[in-house]
């Protein structure tokens, strides 16, 4: 019989939280909780509690047709599952101390990563931070701590993620800071910068102002480079760049893929994909303007008047330099794409209005040398008038309509702002060289800072670690993270293990939510409760329209857990510190102060905001009369110059060639750079007899980086983890069906990424997504070594990838395009591994979330 | 009567209604709609996705599979309880985790695959279309409220009319007036590159032209500035001859099955 069932009680409240999990503030959810528990997360929708009329939304019509961003805030799937994250049976529950590190006797240094912990109180484990900090201060000054805080995480205002112990070390001394380097824009950074600055953008093309429209209007083609708009917008504006991909489809707008795999945009919006080999892009972009240069197809009077140096550029290119002409045949050789493609790809680059579209990460930019695609690329949009309508690169970061007011929350964290820092803290270390740094017995120098926003000239100063002894300069001897995804997020983890374990390090204090990675090399560990577990105040700045809200606690903190910045106070209260780190505030006051210098405090009262819990930033009345990118540079270069020495576009850069005249890895022109001093990475090495795939990582399709790997929900997608025949969940290794079969390989073997640098296990995935010689493997996995620093279970892929930093004199780390073989694994290997590494295998393990809290347990 | 209805053209497989769907379900007790839904291995709305074609011309197809509410449930007759299965007056399906006596008559029975037995709680279970929350004033289940495309879409099937008007039929042959309409379903494509090899250019604007071998009817595209031609939506398990034309010269590719999508790789014209 039909019938109705009876209302249920389905939420007791409803909190506000922006779950992106940059690090910065984004993406307002609607959070339900009951008894106690949380129930759902939802995407927000932005015309709740407002009328729409008051946003004054934009639209944008082109060809008939209109595009309505909407006034819902989609969420990416790791936050709709953000549940699972508060909950996680590998959650750290209260203050743990590994059971071998006694500060008062045998420090075991070289057991971090494999001994076991034992829970302690939160007094004992403050009191012995505490304890440390002084010790280490008294005995060698406080810069010999090492603040590890930067990076992306959830977005947290006073509760900040990261740098909240920066913040406080800095009340004891200074401590030296760990800067970030380009975890996304690597070339952008180390190369783009160069001919063009744009250091606000981390050599990104900037301004960005209304590009979406513009583009919208005006391309005819769009080259999504390395570029995937279904996951790495993810962690900031969710579903909104696919809904972009598929307007742009609509009205005619051509996409085209250039990277080695079909990536998740390419699965449903290309109307071409090129495949091209892992981090060969550079011969691709010299053949381009090589046929640009001899066919006279590119924009003369743009390059003339708005850059320098092309002239030494079209004489390598032309093999006037260095006797090769960078013809479509040479490049095919290098990147494997077919010469008719190349002369297809540089035709329809002159002859249709084209802008590049990226949204960071990508197999394009992250490899050894990045520095030289980055700067290519530039080059070529120059040579097709850069900043003409339809004209641009990047996409959708900064490029929506402008609302009145950017809201701002830099003012009110509490923690150092990830990396920013500029100017940098007397004593810095690039997260590149830390281990460089530990392992060296003599001073070690380099350039640039690494801060993520700093001035191009920065790359042209020496830095020197440890500073002078006057200056308060020492070697580290003590870590304290909050970041603890070093191993899994950023190059050569398993060179990076070594060094916690190195007797310098005396210390080793983590604060993290989830007993995983860097965590795990801890001698006490802090347990950091999740955002959903606080108050706070929260600032989406990337959305279709702009908002703040108040977060009130949606659940109590699980376990002992404290936030972050609770944390730290408890250490500041041990060291009498307390009321200069708060500076006499409440949590609440912090986050009153968060409104008052957020910026729009003329915008909407307090009372409202507390009325309504959030508040939706108006668009601009005159926005589309905002110029569009660099137009303005294009109008007038003089009245608009750009950040380099001569206001224009560098294509030769003299501070290159004055700073670094015999760097042949980042020359002053652009150049394809087979191999260098740093990195012999090709297909074309010696070594490529023994490792003969280039191995490509992009941002995770299923996680944040290191963050989101414990949900069961996305672990069992079909690109997930494969399941291995000992019910192990893999990180999947994609391979093209012709490399598999060589190898004897099918889906859901387990199977060996290996080169000199270690092995890592995965679970082969093969698929017609991934063209040949290539092995692709998402980075950020979980560390689960069999042997630490050698053998990783847990497809930590980054693990393994090179030492060298991006060249010589950048930095930079080097994650995307090197060499790796493939093989199945031999279970007797693997029985082998189990009799010598018995600890290894026997810790508790689930399938569903991978390592659990207490397989690290005493 | 409530319908879903999904566009296949927009659903980018994200996979967010999957997890919509178990952030719900999962360790949430909705009794008497739904009990919990185990972590892992239901997928009261599941994503499948298939790989077409081969490098260099590849698509990802996403299919969403879930209870289809059907009108004439197949499951609601193989049920050996009464009004264990039920369905309510906005037309979604229940079944009744009080009544259901784990039987498994009715997972059998769904030509659907949607019905997932619960070991644990020794029940059948599958999507209410989350009714819990309709009756609790929502105005669509999580899966539709969390997809950022507006692939999946839900409501009174005279809202749906135009979407439902065009809906592809979906394995009509079962006759089960399933309240779940499909738009936009992809048929097989055959794709390729053609290029002169002696000049290594690819050529643009031959003339392409599909027969399909068993109807006679035609097909007829252009290579485009990639030297690349497209025959989209075609039908499954046909039999095609292909020719291209450009400048006098001819190239025919007999015999080509859609029993997959093809890819008939670069073709050098000669």
């Amino acid at each position: 019989m039909p019938k109705k069932n009876t209302k249920l009680k389905t939420r007791d409240k409803t909190t506000i939280k922006g779950l992106a999990l940059g690090g910065h503030g984004a993406m307002p959810a609607a959070i339900d909780s009951k008894d106690g528990k949380i129930v759902r997360i939802r995407p927000m929708h932005l015309d709740e509690k407002y009328d729409r009329e008051q946003f004054n939304p934009w639209k944008i019509k082109a060809k008939g047709k209109e595009f309505d961003p909407g006034y819902k805030i989609s969420q990416a799937p790791f936050s709709l599952a953000y549940k699972k994250r508060v909950y996680s049976p590998n959650r750290i529950k209260y203050p743990l101390k590994r059971v071998d590190w006694d500060p008062n006797g045998e420090r075991n240094p070289q057991n971090r990563g494999k001994s076991k912990f034992v829970r302690i109180s939160w007094d004992e484990a403050t009191t012995l931070v505490a304890d440390e900090i002084t010790r280490i201060k008294k005995q060698y000054g406080s810069y010999a701590i090492l603040a590890q805080g930067d990076g992306h995480a959830e977005s947290k205002i006073v509760h900040a993620a990261h740098g909240c112990q920066y913040e406080f070390l800095k009340l004891v001394g200074g401590s030296t800071y760990q800067m970030r380097t380009p975890d996304s824009w690597e070339g952008w950074y180390w190369g783009a910068k160069h001919v063009w600055g744009m250091d606000e953008t981390v050599g990104l093309m900037n301004p960005k102002t209304n590009i979406v429209k513009d583009m919208t209007d005006n391309c005819e083609q769009m080259l999504f480079w390395g570029c995937d708009p279904e996951t790495t917008p993810w962690f900031y504006i969710a579903g909104l760049p696919s809904r972009l991909c598929y307007f742009w489809t609509e009205i005619g707008i051509k996409q085209v893929y250039i990277c080695p795999d079909v990536n998740y945009g390419c699965a449903v919006h290309a109307d071409k994909w090129i495949p091209i080999l892992p981090n060969t892009d550079a011969a691709l972009q010299l053949a381009i303007a090589y046929i640009w240069m001899t066919e006279g197809t590119y924009d003369k009077e743009h390059v003339d008047r708005l850059s320098v140096g092309f002239d030494k550029f079209a004489d390598y290119v032309l093999g006037k330099e260095d006797g090769i002409a960078k013809t479509a045949k040479w490049a095919s050789g290098k990147c494997g794409v077919p010469p008719w493609t190349i002369k297809a790809l540089a035709r329809e680059f002159a002859a249709k209005v084209t802008s590049i579209i990226h949204s960071f990460g990508g197999s394009m930019i992250r490899g050894p040398f990045s520095s030289e695609p980055a700067r290519l690329e530039v080059v070529l949009l120059t040579m097709q008038g850069l900043g003409k309508p339809g004209v641009h690169q990047e996409g959708w970061w900064k490029g929506f309509p402008r609302s009145v007011v950017t809201p701002d929350e830099s003012p009110a964290r509490r923690g150092s702002m990830y990396g920013y820092f500029w100017p940098p803290p007397p004593q810095v270390l690039p997260k590149t060289l830390i281990e460089r740094a530990i392992f060296s017995d003599t001073p070690i120098k380099w350039h640039c800072s690494g801060a993520q926003i700093c001035p191009t000239t920065d790359q042209f100063k020496e830095y020197t670690y440890p500073i002078a002894k006057e200056d308060g300069g020492t070697e580290i001897h003590m870590i304290w993270s909050d970041t603890p995804c070093r191993t899994t997020c950023w190059g050569h983890g398993n060179h990076v293990a070594e060094g916690f374990q190195h007797p310098k390090i005396e210390c080793v204090v983590v604060q993290h939510p989830w007993l995983e990675n860097d965590t795990l090399f801890a001698d006490i560990i802090l347990p950091v409760n999740t955002k959903l577990e606080e108050q706070d105040f929260g600032i989406d700045r990337d959305a279709q329209y702009f908002s703040v809200f108040l977060e009130e606690k949606s659940v109590e903190p699980v376990g002992e857990s404290k936030s972050d910045y609770e944390v730290v106070c408890e250490i500041a209260k041990k060291m009498g510190l307390y009321d200069d780190y708060t500076e006499g505030k409440s949590i609440q006051e912090w986050i009153k102060t968060a409104y008052e210098l957020s910026g729009v405090k003329d915008l909407v009262s307090w009372e409202q905001l507390q009325e309504k819990g959030y508040y939706v930033v108006p668009i601009a009345e005159d926005w589309e009369k905002d110029p569009a990118g660099m137009a303005q540079f294009v109008e007038d270069p003089k009245a608009n110059p750009l950040q380099t020495p001569t206001g224009i576009l560098e294509i030769y850069s003299e501070s290159i060639a004055k700073h670094f005249p015999d760097d042949d890895e980042r020359p002053p022109i652009p150049k394809w750079i087979e191999k260098g001093i740093t990195h012999d990475e090709r297909l074309t090495s010696v070594r490529a007899k023994k490792y003969p795939l280039l191995c490509m990582s992009n941002h995770p399709r299923w996680r944040l980086h290191a963050q989101c790997d414990d949900i069961s929900w996305t672990r069992e997608a079909e690109t997930g983890k494969i399941k291995g025949m000992d019910g192990y969940m893999y990180e999947p290794v994609w391979l093209n069906p012709l490399e598999a079969e060589k190898r004897g390989i099918k889906t859901g073997d387990i199977v060996k990424v290996f080169n000199e640098r270690g092995i890592v296990l995965c679970g082969a995935y093969v698929t017609e997504r991934l063209m040949a010689n290539v092995a692709y493997v998402d980075h950020g996995a979980r560390c689960d070594w069999i042997k630490m620093g050698e053998i990783d279970r847990g497809g930590a892929i980054n693990l393994i990838s090179p030492i060298g930093t991006t060249s010589k004199n950048a930095p930079g780390q080097a994650t995307s395009g090197y060499l790796v073989e493939v093989e199945k694994l031999d279970m007797a290997q693997m029985q082998e591994w189990k009799e010598k590494y018995p600890e290894s295998f026997n810790k508790e393990y689930d399938p569903n979330s991978g390592l659990q809290f207490n397989a690290w347990l005493a | 009567m409530k319908a879903f209805v999904v566009d296949l053209s927009i659903c980018n497989g994200c996979y967010c209604c999957q997890i919509a769907c178990k952030d719900e379900h999962v360790g949430n007790d909705w009794t008497p709609y739904a009990k919990p839904q185990p972590d892992t291995g239901q997928f009261w709305v599941g994503i499948k996705e298939t790989v077409r074609g081969s490098v260099p011309k590849v698509k990802v197809s996403y299919f969403l599979n879930m209870c289809m509410h059907c009108q004439d449930a197949a499951c609601m007759k193989s049920c050996s309880v009464p009004g264990a299965i039920y369905r309510r007056e906005d037309g979604l399906v229940i079944i009744d985790p009080e009544k259901c006596t784990g039987c498994k008559l009715c997972a059998d029975s769904c030509p659907y695959g949607a019905i997932y037995f619960n070991d644990s709680l020794n029940l059948a279970q599958k999507c209410t279309g989350c009714a819990h929350l309709l009756d609790d004033g929502w105005k669509e289940p999580r899966c539709v409220d969390a997809c950022p495309t507006g692939a999946l879409k839900f409501g009174e099937e005279q809202e749906l009319k135009e979407w439902i008007d065009k809906a592809d039929p979906y394995r009509p042959e079962l006759g089960s007036r399933a309240r779940v309409h499909y738009v936009n379903v992809p048929g097989k494509f055959i794709a390729g590159t053609l290029y002169d090899p002696v000049e290594e250019e690819v050529i643009i604007g031959a003339a392409c032209t599909l027969k399909d071998v068993d109807s006679g009817e035609r097909f007829m595209a252009e290579t485009d500035g990639y030297g690349d031609f497209w025959f989209k939506d075609l039908k499954d398990d046909g039999t095609f001859l292909l020719t291209l034309e450009k400048d006098g010269k001819v190239k025919a590719i007999e015999a080509i099955s859609t029993a997959k999508d093809v890819n008939l790789g670069d073709i050098p014209m000669v």
